[in-house]
Order: C-alpha cells, then structure tokens, then sequence
C-alpha cells in the first residue's frame, strides 16, 4: 500500500516537473483573418510533436501585411526551435529584406505560442516560414 | 612510449577539431554567447523594430514622403565590446532602400553627419550665407541597449534590451517606442541554437 502510495505520488511530482501547460480561450473557430496553407515535411520528429494550429495574414495599420502563425507543441515536454519568415510578391518571387532572419523561440509542454512576421513593402503578397529544431 | 601516446592523442585531437567553415550570418548555426552580444541578436533586434515600426505605420505620418529621419545616438550600455552602428544601420538599409525614409546626415554626430554637415557649411560659406541651409527632419531616432545578469550557481543568464525612440521633430513628441529583449541562459559559450 505504501510502495502504490509512494509511486503515485513519484507519477504526479513527474507530471508537474515536467511543466505542461493547460490553456483556455474563449475562441472556438478559427480566426476571421485565418488561411490556409500547405506544409513541406523534412523533419518528422519536429513535424509530430510541433504544429501550426491557425495561420492568420492580413494588413496592418501600416498598410503592409503581417502574418501570425499559432504553434502548438503537442509533445510532453518544453520544445525549442528557430524560425524565419521570407516574403514573397505577388509573382512569387522573394523580397529580400534584413528584416528576413532566424529567430529561436520555445513553447511549453501543451502549450501554443504566436510566431509572427511583418511584410517589408507593400508588393508582399505571401510569405514562406522556415522552422528548425533547436539543438537542444 | 610516451611521447608517441602524446603524438597520438595530439593528432586524435587535430583530427576532432573543426575546420573553418562559412556559415550564414546570423543563422541558427551561429555561436551562442551567454555574456556578450551575437550577430544574430542585432540583426534580430533590428528585424522587429523595422517590424514595429511598419506595423504600426509611423513613418507615413510624416509631413514630408518619404519621412525624413535623423539617426541620433544609441548608447550601449552592456559590457559587450561592439558597434551600436551595427543596429541602426540595418535599419537604414530597409527603410531607405524601399522608399520609406530617407536619412538626413546633415544632423546628428555619426561620422557621415559630420562629413554632410562640413559640406553643407563650405557651401554657404563659398555662397556668402550665413546660414547653413539643410533639410528639416521629420523624425529623430535614439536609443540604448542594456543588460541585466543573473546567477544561480554556474548557470548564467544575460538578458540584453534594445530600446529605440522615434521623436517627432515638430512637436518633440514621442511618436513611436521599440524594445526587442534577448535572454541567454547556460554554462557555457556554445554552436548553434
């Protein structure tokens, strides 16, 4: 009895070490600014346990498009990764700006966070994101 | 015996090694400092502020199109050795190259400002003014990178804090304020992140 006792315990300080986020919201439809998108997959144990949940484009006050993608880590523990936005104009080619750079970032255990890109110029009509695991 | 176990273990160790390579400035296989400032946090901070500022589409206000801006002074205030210029220059990279501002040199203390405002001087002096006749600004930018360090045992963490401020040159109103932070943790320097 004990020893159960013991386990359930060692089971539960576990899960709360392990820091999985719960969330809540009042949301339960995608955005009015959300899209769709298709996905390139090279990197499968990045791809199963990190996903974007929602991906919104629309303008700024600033008239230049801004992209928000919702990032959900469904894995049991904190992930890292790095990411980087390229914008594109309306004949697809990329717009080459110093504002295109890696980024590293991290989401918790369950948790979403917002990764996000502002268009350099007004000829940006699509953007392209890039995501890599972090090293560690 | 033992100088050629040395021998080996010092060409072991010259084989380990690793060889010079380029990398993508700024990329994600870029070195990690805990207590000094890396490319790639500049060119990050200087991403979202361009971000910022475009987003929120101060720059369009401006009497003047493209808004005429001043680069003043961004201190750096962090014990990390480097170019504050590194920032603000890549700022003006985009913002000037799109059409979106365009620098007025003839103010402020970077070097270029100088050489504008000797410029702008020797002409109204061959042209018998008084004066030196130059372009009113729109917008001033200034800022200051800080640091915050922390320990606890022999994990180190540095936050670095840039911080930019836009002025309204008419008014001397803030029109537009930026901070970008950056925190490392770890032991130890380390590649890639």
């Amino acid at each position: 009895m004990n020893r159960t006792r013991f386990l359930l315990v060692s089971v539960c300080l576990l899960a709360a070490g392990c820091g999985t986020v719960n969330t809540t919201t009042t949301r339960d439809r995608p955005g009015d600014d959300s899209i769709k998108t298709q996905t390139r997959v090279r990197d499968l144990s990045t791809y199963l346990n990190l996903r974007a949940s929602e991906v919104r484009l629309f303008p700024t006050e600033g008239g230049v498009l801004e992209a928000q993608v919702d990032v959900a880590n469904d894995d049991r523990f904190p992930r890292g990764f790095s990411y980087r936005f390229a914008w594109l104009n309306e004949r697809g080619n990329v717009i080459e700006s110093p504002m295109s750079v890696w980024k590293a970032t991290h989401v918790q255990a369950g948790g979403i966070i917002t990764i996000s890109s502002v268009a350099p110029d007004m000829s940006a009509t699509d953007f392209r994101l890039e995501v890599r695991r972090a090293e560690k | 015996m033992h100088r050629i176990v040395s021998a080996f273990l010092f060409a072991g160790l010259v084989a380990c090694g690793q060889k010079a390579a380029y990398q993508e400035t700024g990329g994600p296989d870029s070195i990690v400092s805990v207590g000094e400032v890396d490319i790639q946090e500049i060119k990050g901070a200087a991403s979202g502020m361009l971000e910022s500022l475009l987003r929120e589409g101060v720059l369009s206000t401006a009497p003047n199109k493209p808004a005429r801006v001043v680069v003043e002074r961004v201190t750096n205030d962090t014990s990390s050795r480097f170019e504050v210029d590194e920032l603000t220059y890549r700022m003006r990279e985009h913002l000037v190259n799109s059409g979106q501002a365009t620098v007025v040199t003839a103010y402020g203390g970077t070097p270029e400002s100088r050489e504008a405002q000797e410029i702008q001087y020797r002409k109204a002096v061959l042209e018998g003014r008084t004066e030196v006749e130059s372009l009113k600004p729109d917008f001033i930018l200034n800022g200051r990178i800080t640091q915050l360090k922390r320990s606890a045992g022999n994990v180190r963490q540095t936050t670095y804090t840039y911080r930019l401020t836009l002025t309204n040159a008419a008014t001397g109103n803030e029109a537009w304020t930026k901070t970008v932070d950056f925190t490392k943790q770890g032991t130890k320097d380390a590649v890639g992140f």
